[in-house]
């Protein structure tokens, strides 16, 4: 003889281990965002894209049998008619199943415990933590949405606006009054219906969202000197600011510049894909950006934000121009960056974040006066520029992909403002 | 909602256990648990038990679940009873009358085996519940504690569930205590001058019990992660016994539903319903193993060969390998048209080795056998216990290397918990490989 019991209410005992679980998939990729940044394939996606992110930790270890020639498998072949060294695909057995398709967690090969997830999704989890600098909110204001948001209540109403909670209360209150005075008594077994006058309705009220404007300068060497590999780094970086800026304001736009010894205005293909040729002037991006300022977007309206990457490998004789205009820009810029890539550099950031960027050189690598390269002239933008580092304008240095990341945080983190 | 009342199921559950009793059937009595379809997503997680500790794989193993079966790709098992006394099982409210009456038909056959097979004896079935509710508790305690809390206590799972399967596989085996095998070899050594053992030797035979060694023998953990050690140590004991009779635990449940089913005359509109279900649950699975496929029809052919009081006596003393070893011959494995496959590196690709012929055919049955319940898991053993701690770990090298990147995973795992120095062998494309 058995005995049945029926559940009267649901207990939902998995809810804090899958809290738990999905507070180790956030940490999990927020620890490998670091390369995923600089992942080819995110690179140039719109939001849409579906991303996978390979997380480590989340992966249950055992000791298990590798995939290969001495570790067999087993198989029924069902009507199927098979043959010694026949090939077989995964494919064909895993459509064929149907039940059970779900792989026994411990194939080897499954080194990662993958996550997807789409490009919005991973701006959420990257700039959760950042801010932009000195946002402001500027005189042209784009209301871009129109949100219904709930505002109090109301004696009338349509029906889906009911109000339970607000009903029930003043039913209570009544019930709570007629017993006092007397006119009810609650062990009688009487009901205490609600009356038309309990009824309250949600208030709703449309609300405007306002957004401000912002308006980013992506400067780029393209000269001679830039590698491929440099032209990848600088890449990802403005991707990644890109996103950034895109998760942060409804409405953002991007000038792109490219320069060598001239600058030019290009679209987003040209920026990241013409050759690169020529020598190296600065001040000609900086130059052109400051006409664009001047002509388009007028700092009262816009906030302004101007990234340059470059190795940094200027004209000597055009150092004291660039910085002249680093700081014209600067005045007008909520954020003026200069990003040097330079794989020459063994750059280490730590966790800490140890990059001299608001001038104060109390990292303990000295950046200002680091002479890497051969030719000291070259470098002497970096150190030109140390003055102007301030909130308003700083530097980074970006030497390895593993770099941007930390680079980015050291301009956006809160901590660093 | 549903189409069926508690009543019916009274009914059906008198009649089973009639006909069950009646073929001298012995099963603890059964409790089902009536849940819906979340309950039961969270009772699969905790492979079924109502009180297990917290941890977040479960939360994990939850999720998957939901997706698999959210996507079509998995459907809900049917059946889920555990190990104990009274057997614990669960029945899904969304699931139709017919289902419920093979659940349970299905549920008495699996606490048959767990009363009977000689492989359960020792998992006193009567205070398991309780025994996970007290350890539920004391990690949930751990957990709250604010000078230890769920970061510490996670270390440890984590680290011990890596080798949670590094437990003895041969339940009800009782070694020999030290002070019996030191006597024994001293006497030996008495008769034998030239027989020699090192008396001090720690462990003095291999130990194939990682977790319970570690957690007494390491020096660097502290009492309550010690516990924590040994909580996992105890549910994997408990566990091991179903790891090592898969095939015929279900081979024997599905066995003893159709059994019961068949004899019991059940409506026809029932009977369409469970002869399809049936068929569902004991197909062959294209390039794989069903071990519910494969338990049922070797003991349809045991039945068949040997008679129905037969299998009842191999259903109490044989185990996973014992029981493939012997009854499956060259014609079952013609008949159920078994092969052996595997990765090609220089192709990338797997190709089928061998078959069921007359020449494949033991080749086949003995991969088979590594590839069931446990043995799809590696040995590994302390070898030794040096005086500065060290501590050596041997891979039993059986034909199959490792997989080394989890292998080294594993091998940190151990390292965290053990705490001093550690040696680990194995054996990898026929050459030593230490880490």
């Amino acid at each position: 003889m058995s005995i049945f019991r029926e559940h009267k209410s649901r207990v939902d005992r998995a809810a804090s281990d899958r809290s738990r679980h999905k507070k180790k998939i956030e940490k999990a990729i927020k620890e490998s965002i670091r390369d995923v940044v600089a992942e080819e394939s995110i690179i140039g996606q719109n939001g849409k894209k579906k991303i996978r992110i390979p997380i480590r930790g989340i992966k249950e270890y055992r000791f298990i049998y590798g995939n290969n020639e001495i570790n067999k498998n087993v198989g029924a072949a069902g009507q199927h008619s098979i043959r010694r060294g026949q090939k077989i695909g995964k494919k064909r057995a895993a459509g064929a199943q149907g039940q059970g398709a779900g792989e026994a967690g411990n194939q080897p090969g499954e080194e990662y415990y993958d996550v997807e997830i789409s490009l919005e999704e991973l701006a959420e989890y990257l700039f959760n933590d950042l801010e932009l600098p000195d946002l402001e909110k500027k005189k042209f204001r784009f209301i871009s949405q129109e949100s219904i948001k709930r505002k109090g209540y109301r004696f009338k109403g349509i029906r889906p606006r009911l109000s339970k909670k607000e009903t029930i209360k003043r039913k209570i209150r009544r019930k709570k009054k007629a017993i006092a005075s007397g006119t009810y008594d609650p062990s009688s077994g009487e009901r205490f219906p609600f009356h038309k006058d309990d009824l309250k309705y949600h208030h709703i009220k449309p609300k405007h969202k306002e957004h401000s404007s912002a308006v980013v300068f992506f400067l780029m060497d393209t000269s001679g000197s830039m590698t491929k590999e440099r032209k990848y780094l600088a890449r990802s970086f403005f991707f990644l600011l890109y996103q950034f800026l895109r998760y942060k304001y409804e409405k953002i736009e991007v000038v792109f510049i490219s320069h060598s010894t001239e600058a030019q205005r290009v679209n987003e293909d040209d920026f990241f894909r013409k050759g690169a040729v020529g020598g190296t002037l600065v001040s000609s991006a900086l130059d052109m950006a400051l006409d664009i300022i001047d002509k388009e977007y007028h700092p009262s309206s816009w906030n302004l934000y101007t990234v340059y990457c470059g190795d940094g490998e200027n004209w000597s004789a055009d150092n004291s121009t660039a910085v002249k205009r680093f700081t014209q820009l600067k005045e007008s810029n909520q954020l003026t960056v200069y990003c040097e890539i330079n794989e020459n550099l063994s750059a280490t950031y730590d966790d800490s974040g140890i990059v001299d960027t608001a001038g104060s050189g109390t990292g303990p690598f000295d950046w200002a006066n680091a002479s890497a390269w051969k030719d000291e002239d070259t470098g002497a933008l970096w150190g030109a520029l140390a003055p102007c580092a301030d909130k308003n304008f700083k530097r980074v240095v970006v030497a390895q992909p593993a770099h941007i990341w930390p680079a980015f945080n050291l301009i956006f983190g809160t901590e660093n403002q | 909602m549903s189409s069926w009342s508690v009543d019916e199921l009274i009914y059906w559950d008198e009649r089973i256990c009639e006909t069950a009793a009646g073929m001298g059937l012995d099963w603890f009595d059964i409790d089902y648990e009536i849940i819906d379809y979340q309950e039961m997503l969270g009772a699969m997680a905790y492979t079924g038990l109502p009180t297990h500790y917290r941890h977040w794989s479960f939360g994990k193993e939850y999720e998957r679940t939901h997706t698999l079966y959210n996507l079509g790709m998995t459907g809900l098992p049917y059946e889920m009873i555990i190990n104990s006394n009274p057997s614990i099982a669960y029945l899904m409210t969304e699931n139709p009358l017919s289902t419920h009456i093979l659940t349970m038909a299905h549920c008495v056959g699996h606490s048959d085996f767990f009363r009977q097979n000689r492989m359960f004896h020792y998992t006193s079935p009567d205070d398991i519940i309780s025994k996970f509710k007290a350890a539920a508790k004391y990690v949930r305690e751990l957990i709250e504690d604010p000078s230890i809390g769920i970061d510490e206590v996670e270390k440890i799972l984590d680290a011990a569930h890596s080798i949670k399967y590094q437990v003895p596989r041969t339940p009800g085996i009782t070694y020999k205590s030290r002070d019996e095998w030191t006597l024994i070899q001293k006497r030996m050594m008495q008769l034998d001058p030239t027989y020699h053992v090192d008396l001090e030797k720690t462990p003095f035979r291999p130990e194939y019990n990682l977790l319970q060694f570690i957690s007494e023998h390491s020096r660097n953990l502290k009492d309550w992660q010690r516990n924590l050690i040994t909580i996992v140590e105890d549910n994997s004991k408990y566990f091991i016994p179903q790891a090592l009779t898969k095939v015929m635990n279900e081979g024997w449940a599905c066995t003893i539903h159709q059994r019961i089913i068949n004899e019991m005359e059940i409506p026809d509109e029932y009977h369409l319903a469970f002869l399809k279900l049936h068929n569902q649950v004991v197909r062959p699975h294209l390039g794989k193993i069903n071990p519910y496929h494969l338990g049922f029809e070797l003991f349809q052919k045991i039945i068949k060969e040997e008679g129905f009081e037969e299998a009842k006596l191999i259903r109490e003393v044989h185990n996973d390998m014992t029981f493939l070893r012997n009854y499956i011959d060259e014609e079952f494995v013609r008949e159920q048209n078994l092969f052996t496959y595997s990765f090609k590196k220089p192709h990338k690709y797997h190709t089928i080795d061998e078959i069921g012929d007359q020449y494949g055919w033991k080749s086949v049955r003995d991969e088979l056998i590594k590839n069931v319940g446990l043995s799809r898991v590696p040995v590994v053993y302390v070898d030794d216990l040096s005086k500065d701690f060290t501590l050596t770990l041997i891979h039993e090298h059986d034909g199959r290397d490792l997989e080394l990147k989890y292998a080294q995973r594993v091998f940190e795992y151990i390292q965290q918990l053990w705490g001093d120095k550690i040696k680990m062998v194995t054996e990898i494309e026929n050459e030593v490989w230490e880490f």
